[in-house]
């Protein structure tokens, strides 16, 4: 199957390829797993003002997964909180024009980015617990 | 609507399947299915034994690997691991253990020696193995979802050692 050229930009040069420390306050950490593939996605986002500063991942999976993440943490950044709840997975895979096979890839990418925004939330409204998994 | 493979070799529906049980009756059926057998016979009946003869192949080979016949038996159950549905589909792995898959890829990363490599694989490859005989203990007592839930583990695991061999190389 033909990867189209955005998916191959971003799988050859990642953007924000790394970690936040997950235990910073200011950090909300996603991570999710496609079952059928065996694929893993980790994303992570720093919050400040309600405004995300910052963004990191770490995608264990095929090109198109790999790229979706990438595009994510892109397009997040600058983004306040509420406007990166509304990113829909179409969105991710129409820009990386991701065929129905890889469909999935873009969906793992939507449900990472609101874990993690759920995550720092979760945070937020409790600062006394800890970030004990 | 799933094809049955124990149906289409005349095998019990279950797990534990001699491996020779499974190629005597594949090479007993495919003599009976050979088109030489046919050559008299109707267009028809040539192409209902070619048709038959397709099938077969295609049953042998989801049968005579035990992790794919472990699938088909939960996809016959009704869990098709191939699916990301969430109703019917693979069932999703614990929170804990994704970031458990997410910290033995750092590990893997941080490994500097084919020795530290090494002992990595031996790990992951152990866990694999002990959730495969979890999903066969599973689907002899007919507990299906629980022996998708092991067989999904299973498939991150596996996917993570093609990751650790294609490190090495």
């Amino acid at each position: 199957m033909a990867y189209s050229d955005k998916v191959i930009q971003h799988y050859e040069q990642p953007r924000n390829v790394g970690s936040l420390d997950k235990n910073d306050e200011s950090v909300g950490t996603g991570i999710v797993g496609a079952p059928a593939c065996g694929d893993v996605m980790k994303l992570q986002i720093r919050v400040e003002d309600g405004v995300i500063t910052d963004a990191k991942f770490k995608t264990y999976g095929c090109g198109s997964a790999i790229a979706s993440s990438s595009l994510v943490t892109e397009w997040v950044k600058g983004m306040s909180v509420e406007q990166a709840m509304k990113i829909q997975n179409s969105q991710i895979a129409e820009e990386l024009s991701l065929p129905p096979v890889k469909i999935h890839c873009s969906v793992l990418a939507e449900d990472a980015i609101k874990a993690a925004i759920l995550d720092y939330q979760q945070k937020q409204g409790k600062p006394a617990v800890s970030a004990a998994e | 609507m799933t094809d049955d493979f124990f149906a289409c070799m005349g095998l019990p529906r279950r797990f534990d399947l001699d491996r020779a049980a499974i190629e005597g009756r594949y090479l007993e059926l495919s003599r009976e299915l050979h088109p030489d057998r046919f050559i008299g016979g109707s267009s028809a009946e040539r192409r209902a034994a070619l048709e038959r003869s397709s099938a077969l192949n295609e049953a042998y080979r989801g049968l005579r690997d035990p992790i794919r016949r472990a699938e088909h038996l939960c996809k016959l159950g009704g869990i098709d691991l191939d699916s990301d549905a969430r109703s019917g589909g693979a069932p999703t792995p614990s929170q804990a253990f994704l970031v458990e898959m997410i910290e033995a890829r750092e590990l893997l990363a941080e490994a500097t020696t084919p020795g530290e490599r090494e002992a990595l694989r031996e790990k992951i490859e152990a866990a694999a193995e002990e959730r495969l005989a979890a999903a066969a203990a599973a689907l002899e007592g007919g507990m299906i979802r629980d022996a998708a839930e092991a067989l999904v583990i299973h498939r991150y695991l596996r996917r993570f050692l093609d990751e650790i061999d294609g490190a090495q190389h």
